[in-house]
């Protein structure tokens, strides 16, 4: 079976990693810019970053054999540093467009201040004038009320339920965020978030139309074989294989295909000339293969 | 009259560009793009950013395939271009550099500054392989030079490989290390426009030594290295070709034969004595340089 995982935090990921991810089957990530774990100081910190979102990881990942794709934004925690985040808006248009960029994202709340607003605002206006879709971060705390408030902004702004993932779902939030015709993701992700048991009950009880499963995998103590494993237990407790399918593969090809960025035939048919010259390029791997001899960890999260 | 030039003003690089993409890319791509060109030229930055990055994707990404006739016109607007691996995305990524306002220099280098920083990899190639073509090219020196330090091979290539401005526009040091890291990160030699023109006794020291380092590890040497070094064999290197010689490979030997044949002393031809039949084949120019090359990297 294939996966992709649509939110995972490469950068912060070892070769290791992506060694295991492409033993389990995950043949597509989208990483989304996102923050570092401590605030950046200077726009320039934002731009390298966005930089090796579209450039170097791409390469990197490609040399596992795993297609990497981002979205480029500015996170909502550092919104905050106002000066900071006008500099920061005032460069996506050197990001954007770029042709792995499959989203706006992930933006929207963490404490919802005056500044988050205007920065996700922004952000929506510069999706809709590119039509690519939007994936939004629901907020840790205050967490109903937040995705509540984004989807309403998103609604002012015209655009269209269809074109945007709702990431970080709980037991709480994804009944509305379904009903107003979102994309529903769900965080596999030890502690807080989403874990994979929950995460089979909420398959078994929403269905799996609209809904997304990924790992985040970042700097934290996190997964990234989370949607593998979710996968494995769904189909374990008798979820059809369809329905695990389209959780954790076809929903993200849909919500993000519909960037023309994100296509199955990417990671199906590779670009000959373009692969192998990834691989002779490789500057990851120093004269080394991939060792695909790795074994795969089978403990889940609970 | 059927086949009148109504354009009677000389070819250039973007006027070549813009009608191999008639071709190349549909109606819908051929408008999007002079819409953009229009916005670029009366100073629209966000245009220029946006539409950089657009471009592949409005026109297309399939190879140019340009004829023979083609790509010899194209040599004719501008000695040395080569753009017989470029696709229509680049091609169009190139007309819009092309249309950035270049009258004033300052302006215009913070524009394709900002293109160089922000480029991902395949932009970056676009941007590398257009060097030859760019205006105020005095400027443009140190970010291809620096484009050398990537580790990524294709990256590399697109600054090293049928791209005639680094012959043109590096000093000898950034000359000689380009073919230095060409041959300790696989990169082939003999696509590099003007690479018989640039010896220099110089690069041949580094590359004796090299050599004579590998040899003594045991390791391989790479066999177009000694086409940089043949004109400057000194007692070293000689020492270490005739071993070669004797114990190489046959693609070895061959590289050997025909460093020798290059460096015309009487030493040099008198251990080319000891393979009269390789001595001959060069001769009748069977062995060359490019052949050598691409049985090296054959694989």
């Amino acid at each position: 079976m294939r996966y992709i995982d649509p939110h995972i935090h490469c950068s912060s990921r070892s070769t290791d990693d992506y060694e295991r991810m492409a033993e389990a089957g995950i043949v597509a990530v989208i990483e989304p810019a996102f923050w570092l774990g401590q605030p950046r100081t200077t726009a320039g910190a934002f731009h390298d970053y966005f930089s090796s979102l579209v450039g170097f990881e791409r390469f990197r990942a490609g040399q596992f054999g795993i297609k990497h794709y981002c979205t480029i934004g500015l996170n909502a925690k550092e919104a905050n540093n106002e000066r900071l985040a006008e500099e920061v808006l005032d460069m996506l248009p050197l990001f954007l467009a770029k042709d792995n960029v499959v989203a706006v994202g992930e933006i929207g709340f963490d404490d919802m201040t005056p500044a988050e607003e205007r920065a996700l605002r922004v952000q929506l206006d510069l999706a809709k004038e590119l039509e690519l879709p939007v994936m939004i971060h629901t907020p840790h705390r205050n967490k109903k009320r937040g995705t509540y408030r984004s989807m309403d902004i998103i609604e002012e702004h015209g655009v269209p339920p269809h074109m945007v993932v709702i990431d970080h779902n709980n037991e709480e939030t994804c009944k509305e965020v379904l009903d107003r015709g979102y994309w529903a993701a769900f965080t596999i992700y030890p502690k807080t978030k989403m874990g994979n048991q929950r995460m089979v009950e909420i398959v078994k009880q929403y269905g799996s139309d609209r809904v997304i499963i990924d790992s985040s995998a970042d700097w934290g103590i996190s997964d990234p074989l989370a949607v593998t494993k979710t996968g494995n237990l769904m189909l374990g407790q008798g979820i059809a294989e369809e329905d695990v399918q389209l959780t954790c593969y076809k929903n993200a090809i849909s919500a993000y295909n519909q960037s023309g960025q994100f296509n199955e035939t990417d990671w199906l048919n590779p670009e000959p000339v373009d692969e192998s010259k990834l691989f002779e390029g490789n500057s990851v791997l120093r004269g080394q293969r991939p060792d695909s001899s790795t074994p795969q960890e089978d403990g889940i999260i609970t | 009259m059927l086949f009148e030039n109504r354009d009677s003003t000389p070819p250039t690089p973007a006027k070549l560009l813009r009608g191999w993409l008639e071709t190349a890319t549909d109606d819908e791509g051929l408008t999007w793009l002079d819409d953009r060109i229009a916005k670029v030229e009366s100073g629209d930055a966000a245009a220029l950013y946006l539409g950089f990055g657009l471009a592949p994707r409005k026109v297309g990404k399939q190879p140019l395939e340009l004829s023979t006739l083609q790509l010899d016109l194209a040599k004719e607007v501008r000695s040395g271009w080569d753009p017989s691996t470029w696709n229509v995305g680049q091609a169009a990524r190139t007309l819009l550099l092309l249309s950035i306002p270049s009258e004033d220099p300052g302006p215009y280098f913070e524009h394709l500054e900002k293109l160089f920083n922000a480029a991902e990899l395949q932009e970056s190639v676009a941007l590398f392989q257009a060097l030859p073509v760019l205006p105020h090219p005095e400027l443009l020196v140190d970010r291809a030079v620096d484009g050398l330090r990537t580790n990524v091979l294709f990256i590399f290539s697109a600054i090293a490989h049928r791209n005639p401005f680094p012959e043109e526009y590096f000093s000898e040091a950034a000359w000689n290390q380009m073919v230095l890291k060409a041959l300790f990160i696989g990169a082939e030699l003999d696509p590099m426009v003007g690479i018989d023109r640039r010896v220099n006794p110089a690069l041949a020291e580094m590359l004796i030594d090299y050599a004579h380092e590998r040899r003594a590890a045991k390791r391989p040497i790479p066999v177009e290295l000694w086409r940089m070094v043949g004109p400057f064999a000194d007692e070293t290197a000689l020492e270490d070709m005739t071993a070669i010689l004797a114990e190489g490979t046959e693609l070895e030997q061959q590289a050997i034969a025909l460093a020798l044949a290059a460096s015309a002393t009487d030493d040099a031809d008198e251990i080319l004595r000891s393979k009269p039949q390789l001595a001959a084949q060069i001769e009748q120019g069977a062995i060359t340089w490019s052949g050598i090359c691409d049985a090296a990297y054959a694989n």
